[in-house]
């Protein structure tokens, strides 16, 4: 165990992220842009790929965009075209028929995923804020997004917390969670499944056993259940015995700092 | 086998107005923009684009008011963000769109390329794509086990446009042995009804000859072949060029205010031809910079 001011942010989230991901795994992790998009889709989810294998989980897979276990020690300094065409790995398949056919076969353990909205059963929106078909904000459409919560077995919600994000209800469904809760989703004809946990840059929630609400499991260091609540427009469940997030250890530190990211790539912002 | 090699103008003119237009590409990789930028010079409209992840072409499409319906998984410019055209068009409720998931929009391209009327998949189910478009996705029992699933309609389309590397005279088109495989263009290509393929270079039929594994699209496939140097430009071609960094970032700046009737003047309708475009977007020493080796 380390003291909160030991460590920083990012580094808690990949541990705690690190610690959701089993042997044997096959993650899939997206190709974020720059800045704090691109720390909390590819920085922080392949330092904490990373960090199991260099742990308890050596027999784990990534599939990055659409390469399968690629070098991690020749990380591109820039994902320009030619960088990601040259990029050593050990697999690119032929096209995307490939990647779907290994979505829906249900090869997929995790998947890292974020969203602007969010809402109380897991349910995400990256399509349209507002009406669908005349949105106040047109978004991004679905990617594989949508693939990943009908198919990965335990996706994980990567994402900061904030109110505006963490909605009651989603304007629209492009990715279903928990849907409405309950037995909701199996009832919908989608297989069992659905997001695991919420890991934010405050705290770290789960989805009720039966009901599937969102629930509050632990609060990082440097924050507070209050200040967790604030930044929620609808309240999660919440247990007497909310606990503070597990620290990163030494050793876990030293691999980040020393192993995994070295020149700073992953965790930049 | 006969030659189907014909000019850019040529090869747009055989599209109407109004067409359904598969591209292909990938957002900002390998997408024939020189064959849409001709489409948007001949004064073309009306179109209905299909495709993966949309984005530059369908973009300019979008800005010069050209495209009426979009199906597709994604529409944006990816790292030089959102798709603005595109985006104002659906905000002010003037575009028709048709969002579909991955895996159910290649399933989708599957159907067409297979032949058949649809395809079962139950990655919708649950969704607004599937709430808001019964027309495209409708529930349906499998009959075996009585399964809840839906049925996707296979994307047929009047035309399929692709950018490729490199073909010969007849239209059989090869990958380099290294690419960016993350697109879905060999399967667009055999669910074409009527396919155009831009290449980079074309080559003689006797080095075809050599690699037949890398012909990924058959010359019996192809009504029309184009030779267009630096045709995805500003996008990139993987093996050929990066993307072009700066043009992206000052049409974004254009795009951003509405001004796509500028950036239209100075390298769409101001330029007659492929080749006026390279004139006024590239300089020899910028070409030798975006090009890769």
């Amino acid at each position: 165990m380390t003291n909160s001011s030991e460590y920083t942010i990012n580094e808690l989230m990949v541990t705690a992220a690190a610690r959701e991901l089993q042997d044997g795994d096959l993650i899939f992790i997206g190709v974020g842009t720059a800045g704090r998009a691109f720390t909390l889709a590819c920085g922080i989810p392949i330092a904490a790929a990373r960090l199991a294998q260099e742990t308890h989980a050596p027999n784990l897979s990534i599939y990055w965009n659409n390469l399968l276990s690629p070098d991690l020690e020749q990380i591109p300094p820039r994902l320009t075209q030619h960088y990601l065409t040259t990029w050593p790995t050990s697999a690119q398949l032929h096209n995307c028929s490939d990647k779907n056919d290994m979505l829906s076969r249900g090869m997929f353990d995790v998947s890292f995923d974020s969203a602007p909205q969010i809402d109380r059963f897991g349910n995400l929106n990256i399509t349209a804020i507002g009406d669908y078909k005349k949105p106040t904000r047109r978004l991004i459409g679905c990617l594989a997004q949508t693939d990943h919560f009908a198919y990965v077995r335990r996706p994980l919600i990567l994402t900061d917390l904030k109110k505006r994000t963490f909605v009651d209800k989603v304007d629209f469904i492009t990715s279903v969670g928990h849907l409405d809760g309950g037995t909701s989703r199996t009832d919908a004809g989608l297989r069992p499944g659905g997001p695991s946990r919420v890991i934010t840059d405050k705290a770290v929630f789960g989805f009720h056993e039966e009901t599937k609400e969102m629930q509050l499991l632990s609060v990082h260091a440097t924050s507070s259940t209050e200040e967790v609540l604030a930044e929620m427009s609808f309240e999660p469940l919440v247990n007497d015995d909310v606990s503070a997030t597990q620290a990163p250890s030494s050793d876990e530190l030293r691999l980040i700092r020393e192993v995994i990211d070295p020149r700073r790539i992953l965790l930049t912002t | 086998m006969k030659s189907k090699l014909v000019h850019l103008a040529d090869a747009a003119a055989l599209i109407p107005n109004g067409a359904s237009l598969t591209i292909g590409g990938s957002i900002i990789r390998r997408s024939p923009v020189a064959l849409i930028r001709e489409l948007i010079r001949q004064e073309k409209s009306g179109f209905t684009v299909l495709a993966y992840p949309a984005g530059f072409t369908t973009d300019l499409l979008a800005g010069a008011g050209a495209v009426d319906r979009v199906e597709a998984v994604y529409e944006g410019l990816f790292q030089f963000g959102f798709a603005y055209n595109f985006r104002r068009r659906v905000e002010a409720g003037e575009l028709d769109i048709r969002d579909f998931s991955e895996v159910a929009m290649a399933a989708r391209f599957r159907a067409a390329a297979s032949g058949v009327p649809f395809m079962p998949t139950d990655a919708l189910l649950g969704t607004g794509m599937a709430e808001h478009n019964p027309e495209q996705i409708r529930e349906i029992s499998c009959p075996f086990t009585g399964r809840k699933l839906h049925a996707v309609d296979a994307a047929t389309s009047d035309f399929t446009l692709l950018h490729g590397y490199v073909a010969d005279e007849y239209g059989n088109v090869q990958f380099p042995v290294a690419r960016d495989a993350d697109d879905l263009d060999p399967v667009m290509a055999k669910a074409a009804q009527r396919l155009i393929v831009t290449v980079e270079k074309i080559v003689p039929h006797s080095e075809i000859l050599k690699t037949p594994n890398l012909t990924y699209i058959p010359h019996t496939w192809v009504e029309a072949v184009v030779e267009v140097p630096f045709g995805a430009h500003p996008l990139s071609c993987d093996g050929f060029y990066d993307e072009d960094e700066a043009h992206m970032q000052d049409y974004q700046l254009l795009m951003k205010d509405g001004r796509f009737a500028e950036y239209a003047d100075r390298y769409i309708r101001g330029a007659v031809d492929h080749a006026e475009y390279l004139s006024a977007a590239l300089t020899p020493a910028r070409i030798f910079e975006l090009s890769v080796r």
